[in-house]
C-alpha cells in the first residue's frame, strides 16, 4: 500500500497538504500524503468554517486581506460545492471604537475587499436576533466554507493525476545522509506495521506539528501553537457570517456553517499540539463576548465546544510570549536548504485555510523548482471534482433531498442530521472499511443535538452487517450469519470504535453541560447504561470493560474533534 | 457581561422576555433548541398513527427546523431555490397540538410546524380550496339566503365529486348544514321582541360578551341560544357584538395575512370591552383559543389590545365552571337520566384548562357522562376535509368513531363544531355542545320545579 | 379555580403510583405534567436493586437501604408491599410482572447484543430470565429494515463469553429476519408502528407467521427466540398469547431505545388505574408557580392559554424526575436548580459531576444529587441549616428526585420510584402525613 520510492512525500492531510497534493499532481509528480490520523481531523477540521473575505485583516494585516480576497474569489470557482454562501457582516457594537469602523469602508477598499454599508432596519430584517444597539454595518463576501469536503476533493483530483494520500500513517523517523533525507519511517497507527519510503523531495504540511516533523530531520523548527476554542450552537440564529467591526479579539466572529452556528473563537498559546482543555471559564468569557452580537446567546443551547491550534510560526522572538494574537497569520515557505542545510525538506507553517490553496501553490512552486519541474500551477484555474453543477450548497437541501426522494418517510438512522439508510449504506460501499468517525465526517451522522445518542448504536449495526468476517459483500438477510468463532475479534473492533466515538463526542459536551445538554447527557447515557447495557454495572463489571480496553485503539490524540 | 448576568440573562428571569428575532419562526422556532430527540411527540401523533406520508412531529418539528433559515426571506446566494422552508411533509400535520402537550422539554411542536406550514404557503402557488376553506365568514354569508338549496347542492353526490375533482374537497368530507338563519338576526329579533336593547349596558359583573363565530352564527344558532339562555339564567345580560371569523381557518391553511385582517378587526372591536373589564365568552374552543393564543402567538399582534383580548377571553364551560368556584353557578339542573359519551377536542387542550365540560356534567342528577379519551377525532379544523387528507381523518377518528357506534348511546357531547360534524358525519350519532345539554338539564329542572329557576335570580350553589 | 385534595407533580412511575394510591383512598387527585418522559424511556422492568456483589434484589435492598444517605434507608420496608400493590393495579389491565425480590438477578439480552442485569420483569421479557440449558440456543429475529434492531449486531455481541458475565450464555447464537406483511422496506418505521400493527390480528397472523418461518428455517432444537419489544401496545396480552402459541420458540421481548413499548404499557396500565380510581391526569401542564402560606403549599398555577390555570390543593406530591426527567435543572455557573419550589438540591461541585469516561461502570458521581428529605418525605435542607426540619409542611418528594441513589450504577430507580410513591400515598391518604391534616380537612 505505501510505495517504497516517490517524487514527493507530503506530511500531514490537512487542507494544505491536500492542496499541495494535488497541486504537485497536476504537474505530472508521482507524490504520498500521509497524516497520522484521518485526513483533515487536525487544525483543518478544528477551524471555524469561515471563508474569509479579508474585512478581518483590512486593517491590521493588508496583504493578508489581498490574499484572502483574491482566495476567497478563486475558492468560490473551483469549490462552490464546499461553499455556502451566506455573505459576510462587519457590525459595529457599543464597545467597537468609532475611528476603527469609520476607517473600515477606506480600508477594505484599500485591500481590494469589496465593502457596502448595510442600512440598519435591513440589517434587523435580515439578521433580527441581532442586537439593536448596533450602530453600523457593512456587507463583505465573507462565505461559509466546509473543510472535510474540500479536502476530500483535493485528494481525490491529487488520485486522478496519479498520487497516494494514506491516511493513520505517522512519520516517526527519517534518514540523513548528509544533507539529503533519505528515507522517510512510517508507522501504521492501526495495524501497527512499519514501513519506509523514500522521497526525492519531503514537504511538511504538519501545521502545528510542523516543529516535531522537523526535529525528525534534526531541525530545529520553533512553531509557537495558538489554540482557538470555538462553540457550536445547535441552531442557527444568524444565516449570515457575523463579526465585530473592531480589531480582531476572542468571541467576536458567528459562523453559520450547515445546522449550527459556530461562536469563535479565543486565542491562547500551548506548548503542545496534543495537550489543551477547554475550560468552563473560557466557554463563558466566548459566551459573554458573543453576547454582545447576540443578546440572547446565553439562554440558546450549545451542543459541544472544541478548539483547534493554529500553526503559528514566528520569524522573531515575541515581546511578549504569552500574546498569540500579536503572531502574524502569514504564512511562510521554509526552504530548509538555505536555512538549515538539509537539501529536500520544505516546511509551511502559518497561514489559515482560507488562503490554503495559494501556500500550496507557493509550496509547490519552490518543490517545482527545486526539483526542476517547469509545470505551472493550474489549481486556481481548472474546478474541483464534485463542483460540476457550479452550485454552492445550501442549509436546506439535505432535508429537501431526503423529502424529494423518499417523501420524507426512507428510513433515518441519524435524524438530527438526515442520515438516511440509504445514505449510509452508500457510504460504507465507498469507504468500507472505515470508522464510526470516517461515517461521521463524510455523512455528519452524530453531529446533532443528541451528539450521536440515538444514531450511533444504529451505525454500529449496519457496520456490523459488512463482512470484515466473509469478504467485503454487504450481509442481508436471513441466510447471511457467520460463524460464531470468527466474528469475536472484530466485534471487539466495533465495540472499541463505539467506545471511541461515544468517549470523544462527550469531550466536547463536558465543558458546556448545562441546561438542555446536560438532560441530553444524562437521557443518553440512561439508555446506553439503562436499556442497551453498554458500561452498565453488572455483577462482574469488571467482564465488558476489560472487553473493551483490551482492545481499545487509542483516538489519536487532538484528531477527531471538530465542528458538528 | 459578566458571568452573574449571562446566568441571570439565561435562568428562569430572562426565560420569560421573548426573544428577538427569527420572524419566520419567533419564539417558537427557538424553542427547537430544547429538543431531547425522545421521540415523545411520535407517541402521541394521531396522523402518524394511520399513515406513512407524515414522518411524524420530530421530524417536521424541531429536526426540520434546523434546516430552515432565519428569515422567510428570499436567500440571496447563487444556486439556493428560493424556498426557505425545504420540507414539504410539514403539510401533512394536522396541527392538533398534540406533540406540544406531550413534549417533556417543552417545544412547541405544532407551533413551528403551522408557521412552517405558512412560509411553505407563501412559496407555492396559492389554491384556490385553501383560500376557499379560509372564507368561513364569506361562506357563510353566501349560504344563508339560499340555505334550502345550498344544503340541497352540497349533498348532491355528483356535484360533490365534481367539487372534488376540481378544488379538491373530499366528496365525503363533513360539511355543515347552513341553519337558514344566523344567530346573529335570531337575536336581532329576540332583542326587539323583549324590549329592544337597554339604555345602559349593564356592567362587567353582570353582562358578558359573547363571540359567536362562524359555526355558531351560520350552522348552529342553536348552541348559540343555548349560551345565551345559560348565560341569562345565570344573570347576564349578553352583549353581541359586530364580529367576522376569528381568522383561525385562514392560520390553518396558511395565509396569515388575511388572519391578520380578521384579528385586527376583531380586536377593534373587543379590546374596548375588555379593557372595561368585560369577558368574552364563546362556545367554540377552537375560536376562544384562537383570541386568547394564536393572534400573539402565530399573527404576531403583540400590541396591548391583543393582549386584553386574550386575558379577557373565555371558553364557555370554563366560564361557567369558574361561575361555579364562586359559588354563583345556578346548579338548578334537572334530571337527565343518560350515559353521555364525551370527546374533548383536541383544541380544548391547548387551552391548558382541563375538561371543563366534564367538571359540569357532575352537576346534572343523572347524568353520567363519558370520557372517551381518544387523540382526535381526525378532522382538525379544515384538514379532514381535503381530498388528500380525508382517509387520513377518517382513520385517526375511526377507533373513537367504532366506539360510539358500540355504545349505544343516543347523543354524544364535544366543545368544537368541526369536530362535532366530523363524529356526527361518521357515526350517525347527534354530537352536541356541553352547553346544549346544560341548557336541556336547566329546562328538566324547571319542569320538576317550575317557578325555580329564571334569568337574575341565581340560586347559590 | 380547580381544587384537589393532593396535587402531583410529574407522571413517571413515582408520580402515577403515588396518585393512583391516593384516589385509591379516596382522595380528589390532579395529577400535572410537563409532558410524557420517563415511563416512555424505560425497558419496562422494575429495577430495584442490582449492585455488583449481590445475587437478588433483596441483598441489594439490604445492601443500599444500609447506607444512611441512601433513599432505600427510609424507604426499604416499602418496597415489597408496594411491589405487590403495584402487581394488582397494571394486572387490571393485563399486565402481569414476572420475578420477585428474591428472584435471581439474570443477565438479559440488550438490543445491541449485550446483557444487563434485571429479576423483575413484564411477561413478555421474562422468558430472557430463566438459565440456558447447555444445548439451548438464542435466535434472534427482527423485521428486515428496521433501525432500532439489526439481529447481525446483537448476535455478534452474544456470541461473546465477556456478555455473560458470572454465568453461561446460550450454546449459540444466530439471527434471523422476517418480512414484516405490507411495510416497505425502507420506511422509517419505529417500534410503536410495528407494535400498533401487531394489535390487529389479522396482521398479527400474518406476522407471526413470517417470524415462525424464519424461526423454522435456523433449524431445530431447543431455544428462545428474542424479537424487537414490539408485540403490541393495546393488545398486548393477545400478542405475546398469539406468538407463545404460533413461534415453535418461546419468544421474549428485548427493550428498544425510546419510545420504549413495555414503557409505554406500564404508563397505560398506571393511566387507566388512575382513570378508574377517579384521579386526574393533565399532560403538558408545567407548574409555573407555587403559592406558599404559613410554610404549606396552598395552590399551583399551571399554563394556559392567555393566563394561568389555577388548582388549590392540600397537599404536593413532587415527582418531577431527576436530571433526565427535567425536575433538575444545571445552570450555566454549575448549580442544580429544584425546578418547581426551588428546593435546595445536594450535588457535588461542579468540577466534579462527570466522570472521566461517559460510560464509566461506576457512574457519574452527579448522579447521586437531589433533594433530601425527612422521614415523611418532606425536603430538608441538605446543610441541615433548616436543623432537619422541613422546609413545607406538605410537600412530599418522591422518585428520581430524591438525593442519594446512583440510579445507573445501583439499578435503584424503579424500586425508589414506587416504594416513594407508595409511601406518599400512604402518609397522605391516612392524614399521618402532617400530624393534623387529614384529607376531609384538605377538602372542606
Amino acid at each position: 500500500m505505501i510505495p517504497s520510492l516517490v517524487d514527493v512525500l507530503v506530511i500531514g492531510g490537512g487542507a494544505t497538504g491536500a492542496g499541495i497534493l494535488r497541486d504537485l499532481s497536476r504537474r505530472g509528480l508521482r507524490c504520498l500524503l500521509v497524516d497520522k490520523s484521518d485526513m483533515g481531523t487536525g487544525t483543518s477540521g478544528r477551524y471555524h468554517g469561515l471563508l474569509h473575505s479579508g474585512g478581518r485583516y483590512v486593517s491590521k494585516d493588508p496583504i493578508a486581506a489581498r490574499e484572502c480576497i483574491d482566495e476567497n474569489r478563486v475558492l468560490r470557482r473551483i469549490a462552490p460545492h464546499c461553499i455556502e454562501d451566506t455573505g459576510g457582516l462587519f457590525v459595529a457594537t457599543r464597545d467597537d471604537p468609532a475611528d476603527y469602523v469609520e476607517a473600515f469602508p477606506e480600508a477594505s477598499a484599500a485591500c481590494g475587499v469589496p465593502c457596502e454599508e448595510v442600512p440598519l432596519d435591513e440589517l434587523f430584517r435580515r439578521e433580527p436576533a441581532l442586537d439593536r444597539s448596533i450602530w453600523r454595518a457593512y456587507r463583505v463576501p465573507d462565505a461559509s466554507l466546509e473543510p472535510w469536503q474540500l479536502i476530500e476533493a483535493n485528494l481525490a483530483d491529487a488520485r486522478a493525476h496519479g498520487s497516494q494520500a494514506v491516511p493513520y500513517q505517522r512519520v516517526v523517523g527519517m534518514t540523513r545522509n548528509g544533507a539529503q533525507i533519505t528515507s522517510v519511517e512510517l508507522h501504521d497507527e492501526r495495524s501497527g506495521s512499519l514501513s519506509r519510503v523514500a522521497a526525492r523531495m519531503v514537504v511538511s504540511a504538519a501545521g502545528a506539528w510542523a516543529g516535531r516533523v522537523a526535529a525528525l530531520a534534526g531541525v530545529e523548527l520553533a512553531m509557537s501553537p495558538g489554540k482557538g476554542t470555538m462553540l457550536v450552537y445547535n441552531q442557527r440564529m444568524t444565516d449570515t457570517v457575523v463579526n465585530r467591526c473592531h480589531r480582531p479579539g476572542d468571541g467576536d466572529i458567528m459562523v453559520p456553517v450547515h445546522l449550527v452556528a459556530i461562536l469563535g473563537t479565543t486565542e491562547i498559546r500551548v506548548d503542545d499540539p496534543d495537550r489543551y482543555g477547554i475550560s468552563r471559564e473560557e466557554v463563558m468569557a466566548l459566551i459573554a463576548e458573543g453576547s454582545k452580537l447576540f443578546p440572547d446567546l446565553p439562554r440558546m443551547r450549545l451542543l459541544r465546544a472544541y478548539a483547534g491550534v493554529r500553526p503559528l510560526y514566528q520569524l522573531e522572538p515575541p515581546a511578549d510570549p504569552g500574546d498569540v494574537r500579536g503572531i502574524s497569520r502569514a504564512h511562510v515557505v521554509i526552504d530548509h536548504e538555505q536555512r538549515d542545510g538539509v537539501r529536500n525538506l520544505v516546511s509551511i507553517v502559518g497561514g489559515k485555510l482560507t488562503t490554503y490553496r495559494l501556500m500550496a501553490e507557493q509550496t509547490a512552486d519552490a518543490v517545482a523548482a527545486k526539483l526542476g519541474v517547469s509545470v505551472r500551477c493550474t489549481t486556481a484555474e481548472d474546478a474541483l471534482p464534485g463542483a460540476d453543477d457550479r452550485h454552492y450548497y445550501w442549509l436546506g437541501h439535505r432535508l429537501a433531498e431526503h423529502e424529494h426522494q423518499g417523501g420524507g418517510d426512507a428510513e433515518l438512522i441519524c435524524e438530527c442530521e438526515i442520515v438516511t439508510r440509504d445514505g449510509l449504506e452508500r457510504f460504507l460501499d465507498e469507504h468500507w472499511p472505515c470508522s464510526l468517525d470516517d461515517v461521521r465526517r463524510g455523512t455528519r451522522l452524530g453531529m446533532g443535538p443528541c451528539q450521536g445518542g440515538f444514531c450511533t448504536f444504529r451505525a454500529v449495526g449496519a457496520m456490523a452487517r459488512r463482512g470484515t468476517r466473509d469478504g467485503d459483500a454487504p450481509g442481508r438477510g436471513a441466510d447471511d450469519r457467520s460463524p460464531p468463532e470468527s466474528g469475536a475479534a472484530d466485534d471487539a473492533a466495533e465495540e472499541a470504535t463505539l467506545a471511541a466515538f461515544v468517549e470523544e463526542r462527550y469531550k466536547g459536551i463536558r465543558p458546556i453541560v448545562w441546561g438542555r445538554q446536560l438532560q441530553e447527557l444524562w437521557l443518553t447515557t440512561g439508555i446506553y447504561a439503562g436499556v442497551l447495557g453498554v458500561g452498565a454495572p453488572r455483577s462482574a463489571p469488571q467482564a465488558l470493560v476489560s472487553g473493551v480496553n483490551a482492545s481499545r485503539v487509542e483516538p489519536t490524540p487532538g484528531g477527531r474533534d471538530g465542528q458538528g | 457581561m459578566t458571568i452573574d448576568a449571562l446566568v441571570r440573562a439565561a435562568s428562569e428571569e430572562g426565560r420569560g422576555q421573548p426573544r428577538l428575532g427569527h420572524p419566520a419562526t419567533g419564539e417558537v422556532g427557538f424553542s427547537a433548541d430544547e429538543c431531547l430527540k425522545c421521540n415523545v411527540c411520535n407517541t402521541v401523533c394521531p396522523v402518524m398513527r394511520v399513515t406513512d406520508r407524515f414522518p411524524g412531529p420530530k421530524y417536521v418539528g424541531p429536526q426540520a427546523q434546523r434546516f430552515r433559515l432565519v428569515t422567510a426571506l428570499p436567500p440571496q446566494g447563487k444556486g439556493v431555490p428560493a424556498v426557505p422552508s425545504p420540507d414539504l411533509t410539514v403539510d401533512y400535520c394536522s396541527g392538533c397540538g398534540l406533540c406540544t402537550t406531550a413534549c417533556p422539554a417543552e417545544v412547541k411542536i405544532a407551533e413551528m410546524n403551522n408557521r412552517a406550514r405558512a412560509t411553505l404557503r407563501a412559496t407555492q402557488r396559492p389554491r384556490l380550496r385553501d383560500w376557499l376553506l379560509g372564507q368561513t365568514d364569506l361562506l357563510g354569508m353566501l349560504g344563508t339566503p339560499v340555505a334550502p338549496l345550498a344544503n340541497w347542492v352540497l349533498r348532491q353526490p355528483l356535484l360533490r365529486r365534481l367539487v372534488e375533482l376540481t378544488i379538491g374537497i373530499h366528496h365525503q368530507a363533513p360539511l355543515p348544514v347552513y341553519a337558514g338563519r344566523t344567530f346573529r338576526s335570531i337575536w336581532r329579533e329576540e332583542r326587539r321582541r323583549h324590549g329592544g336593547a337597554r339604555s345602559a349596558e349593564p356592567g362587567p359583573d353582570r353582562a358578558v360578551v359573547f363571540f359567536h363565530g362562524c359555526a355558531a352564527n351560520y350552522y348552529e344558532p342553536g348552541v348559540a341560544r343555548a349560551a345565551v339562555a345559560v348565560l341569562e339564567r345565570n344573570g347576564f345580560e349578553v352583549i353581541v357584538p359586530p364580529q367576522v371569523c376569528c381568522g383561525l381557518p385562514m392560520i390553518s391553511n396558511g395565509r396569515y395575512r388575511s388572519a391578520r385582517g380578521k384579528a385586527r378587526r376583531n380586536v377593534s372591536v373587543l379590546a374596548d370591552y375588555a379593557r372595561r373589564g368585560y369577558r368574552i365568552v364563546g362556545t367554540s374552543t377552537s375560536c376562544t383559543h384562537t383570541l386568547k393564543a394564536e393572534y400573539r402567538e402565530m399573527l404576531d399582534l403583540s400590541d396591548d389590545d391583543a393582549t386584553a383580548v386574550a386575558e379577557a377571553t373565555w371558553d364557555i364551560c370554563e366560564f361557567l365552571l369558574d361561575l361555579h368556584e364562586q359559588g354563583r353557578l345556578d346548579t338548578g339542573f334537572g334530571r337527565l337520566e343518560q350515559e353521555l359519551p364525551y370527546h374533548a377536542p383536541c383544541q380544548l387542550r391547548s387551552h391548558g384548562i382541563g375538561l371543563p365540560a366534564l367538571d359540569l356534567f357532575e352537576l346534572v342528577p343523572g347524568l353520567r357522562a363519558i370520557d372517551y379519551d381518544h387523540d382526535c377525532c381526525g378532522v382538525a379544523g379544515t384538514y379532514g376535509l381535503k381530498v388528500e387528507k380525508y382517509d387520513i381523518a377518517m382513520a385517526v377518528g375511526e377507533p373513537l368513531f367504532r366506539r360510539l357506534r358500540a355504545s349505544g348511546a343516543s347523543q354524544a357531547a364535544c366543545d368544537s363544531e368541526t369536530c362535532r360534524w366530523q363524529i356526527s358525519a361518521a357515526t350517525q350519532l347527534p354530537t352536541r355542545h356541553p352547553v346544549e345539554i346544560l341548557a336541556e338539564a336547566y329546562a328538566a329542572g324547571d319542569a320538576e320545579a317550575p317557578g325555580r329557576g329564571g334569568a337574575g335570580a341565581p340560586a347559590r350553589a | 379555580m380547580a381544587r384537589a385534595d393532593v396535587v402531583v407533580v410529574g407522571a413517571g412511575l413515582a408520580g402515577l403510583s403515588a396518585a393512583v394510591g391516593l384516589a385509591e383512598a379516596g382522595a380528589r387527585v390532579e395529577v400535572l405534567a410537563t409532558g410524557h418522559a420517563a415511563t416512555h424511556w424505560a425497558p419496562g422492568g422494575l429495577d430495584v436493586a442490582a449492585v455488583p456483589g449481590t445475587e437478588t434484589p433483596a441483598a441489594g435492598l439490604r445492601l443500599l437501604a444500609a447506607r444512611p444517605q441512601h433513599p432505600y434507608a427510609l424507604l426499604a420496608s416499602h418496597v415489597a408491599p408496594a411491589l405487590a400493590w403495584l402487581r394488582g393495579v397494571v394486572a387490571g389491565s393485563g399486565l402481569v410482572y414476572v420475578g420477585d425480590l428474591d428472584a435471581p438477578i439474570r443477565p438479559v439480552p440488550t438490543s445491541v447484543g449485550r446483557t444487563r442485569p434485571a429479576a423483575i420483569l413484564p411477561e413478555g421479557q421474562a422468558a430472557a430470565l430463566a438459565p440456558w440449558a447447555p444445548d439451548e440456543r438464542l435466535l434472534i429475529c427482527g423485521p428486515l429494515g428496521f433501525k432500532d434492531f439489526w439481529p447481525e449486531a446483537v448476535a455478534a455481541g452474544l456470541r461473546r463469553p465477556e456478555a455473560w458475565p458470572g454465568t453461561a450464555g446460550p450454546a449459540r447464537v444466530d439471527a434471523v429476519t422476517f418480512e414484516p406483511p405490507g411495510f416497505r422496506g425502507t420506511r422509517n418505521h419505529n417500534a410503536l408502528d410495528l407494535a400498533r400493527a401487531f394489535d390487529d390480528a389479522s396482521w398479527r397472523e400474518a406476522a407471526l407467521v413470517a417470524i415462525a418461518r424464519a424461526v423454522s428455517a435456523a433449524g431445530p432444537g431447543p431455544g428462545r427466540v428474542a424479537l424487537p419489544a414490539c408485540l403490541g401496545l393495546a393488545d398486548h396480552p393477545a400478542v405475546l398469547e398469539a406468538a407463545r402459541a404460533t413461534l415453535p420458540l418461546e419468544p421474549f421481548e428485548v427493550p428498544l431505545v425510546p419510545p420504549s413499548l413495555p414503557g409505554l404499557r406500564l404508563y397505560r396500565a398506571l393511566r387507566e388505574a388512575l382513570r378508574r380510581a377517579g384521579g386526574r391526569l393533565q399532560i403538558g401542564e408545567a407548574v409555573q408557580r407555587v403559592d406558599v402560606e404559613a410554610g404549606r403549599v396552598v395552590r399551583v398555577a399551571v399554563p394556559a392559554a392567555a393566563r394561568q390555570h389555577l388548582v388549590a390543593t392540600g397537599a404536593l406530591v413532587l415527582a418531577t424526575g431527576g436530571i433526565a426527567g427535567g425536575g433538575l435543572l444545571a445552570t450555566m455557573d454549575g448549580r442544580l436548580e429544584e425546578t418547581v419550589l426551588g428546593l435546595p438540591v445536594e450535588a457535588p461541585d461542579a468540577d466534579a459531576w462527570l466522570a472521566q469516561d461517559p460510560l464509566d461502570p461506576q457512574g457519574h458521581p452527579l448522579e447521586a444529587a437531589g433533594v433530601r428529605t425527612d422521614g415523611q418525605l418532606r425536603p430538608v435542607d441538605p446543610t441541615g441549616a433548616s436543623g432537619g426540619a422541613a422546609l413545607y409542611e406538605n410537600v412530599h418528594v418522591v422518585g428520581s428526585l430524591l438525593a442519594g441513589q446512583r440510579y445507573l450504577r445501583e439499578r435503584c430507580g424503579d424500586g425508589v420510584a414506587l416504594a416513594s410513591g407508595h409511601l406518599a400515598a400512604e402518609l397522605l391518604g391516612s392524614g399521618r402525613a402532617t400530624g393534623r391534616q387529614s384529607l376531609a380537612e384538605a377538602r372542606r
